[in-house]
């Protein structure tokens, strides 16, 4: 659990009248609504991990990261004339394969409950 | 007439002046600014610079001098926010500077929601989310997350590369009624279905309802996984989560 996810500890000396919560709930809702649906729009030219100094925020390798000497991030070296995404694809046409995947998971899954099923009524 | 110049705080004055491009919200947020107190002007400045130890500590700060919680709400965080939202939407900053405004305002809510929580007010409910094992890619989970919590649920976040036991023991320990999963990988993407099998293996099943969600994730995906449902985006979550709620209530 990340500090910002720890409750505070504080004994609170005053309440919050519910309905005048509400109304700032929504209006944070709207303003965090407004931001979701530009970073969609966004998201189709930019990459989402560039921040404004344009450096790659992001966990994992990308073929659009160039690392700069003395510098903790890479920089992204994306043009936004193309979709990015697929730079972050090890095999990006994979659906029937994944497909074919989850089915064999979601079996090997069922056929090994049916078995603890049969060997714990047999004991 | 108010002026930028009413506003005490130079943090503030500047990012007006810089960033804030329409007439109608310049007054607005000089309005705005102007009429309050300092130290919320210095949580709103905190907030738009993403950071959330200053934040946290001023936040604190404000309510041992007695201020109201809802003051703070207003004035120092959604303020803050709607300044962060104009300078996201005119492209002056980026999805990365928006999450760590929205850390930094997490920051400050934490303070508040022990207040909410004596005043009666809880949360709709607990979510828990996380990227599946193998998968580094959090943004969309960040968004989702940012906007689950603006909307009023707990959210616990288990961050990236997420295994079945993690999700399943956050689920038990938090007693989460919703578990939430992304994947931005189609090689990643069937580590949903194995998360989704362990629950029916660990007997806890049907004590939590699972959205999915993330680029490759598609409805029928979703259904093939057995996921109670797909979220398209970071809206798309915040509707399923509360249409789940609905459901319990």
């Amino acid at each position: 659990m990340s500090r910002l996810d720890r409750p505070s500890k504080n004994k609170p000396t005053q309440t919050v009248d519910p309905e005048s919560y509400r109304q700032r709930i929504d209006r944070i809702s709207a303003i965090f609504a407004d931001i979701a649906g530009r970073a969609e729009a966004v998201s189709k030219f930019r990459c989402p991990y560039r921040d404004r100094l344009d450096r790659c925020t992001s966990k994992f390798s990308c073929r659009n990261q160039q690392s700069v000497e003395g510098k903790d991030l890479s920089v992204c070296t994306h043009d936004g004339k193309f979709d990015y995404r697929s730079a972050w694809e090890t095999r990006p046409e994979s659906y029937d394969r994944i497909k074919a995947r989850i089915k064999e998971n979601k079996d090997r899954s069922v056929a090994k409950r049916k078995t603890s099923k049969l060997t714990s009524k047999k004991r | 007439m108010t002026e930028v110049t009413d506003i005490a705080n130079e943090i503030i004055r500047k990012e007006i002046e810089e960033y804030i491009e329409r007439p109608e919200e310049v007054e607005r947020n000089v309005n705005t600014f102007s009429r309050m107190r300092p130290l919320m002007q210095e949580i709103a400045a905190a907030l738009i610079e993403g950071n959330d130890g200053v934040v946290d500590q001023l936040t604190k700060k404000a309510l041992e001098e007695d201020i109201e919680a809802l003051e703070i709400m207003d004035d120092g965080l959604i303020a803050g926010m709607g300044v962060v939202g104009i300078k996201f939407r005119d492209n002056f900053i980026f999805v990365p500077e928006v999450l760590a405004c929205a850390r930094a305002m997490k920051a400050g809510m934490n303070y508040i929601e022990p207040i909410l929580s004596a005043s009666g007010v809880k949360p709709l409910a607990t979510v828990v989310m996380g990227t599946v094992k193998g998968d580094l890619h959090d943004i969309g989970k960040n968004l989702c997350i940012m906007m689950l919590r603006g909307a009023g649920f707990t959210v616990v976040d288990l961050g990236v590369d997420t295994s079945d036991d993690e999700f399943i023991d956050a689920v038990e320990e938090h007693n989460a009624p919703i578990l939430g999963m992304s994947a931005l990988l189609t090689t990643t993407m069937p580590n949903m279905g194995k998360t989704i099998e362990s629950f029916i293996d660990a007997d806890l099943r049907e004590d939590v309802k699972i959205m999915v969600g993330g680029a490759p994730v598609t409805q029928e995906f979703a259904d093939d996984m057995g996921a109670d449902a797909y979220g398209k985006d970071a809206l798309d979550c915040v509707s399923v989560a509360k249409g789940f709620v609905s459901v319990q209530a």
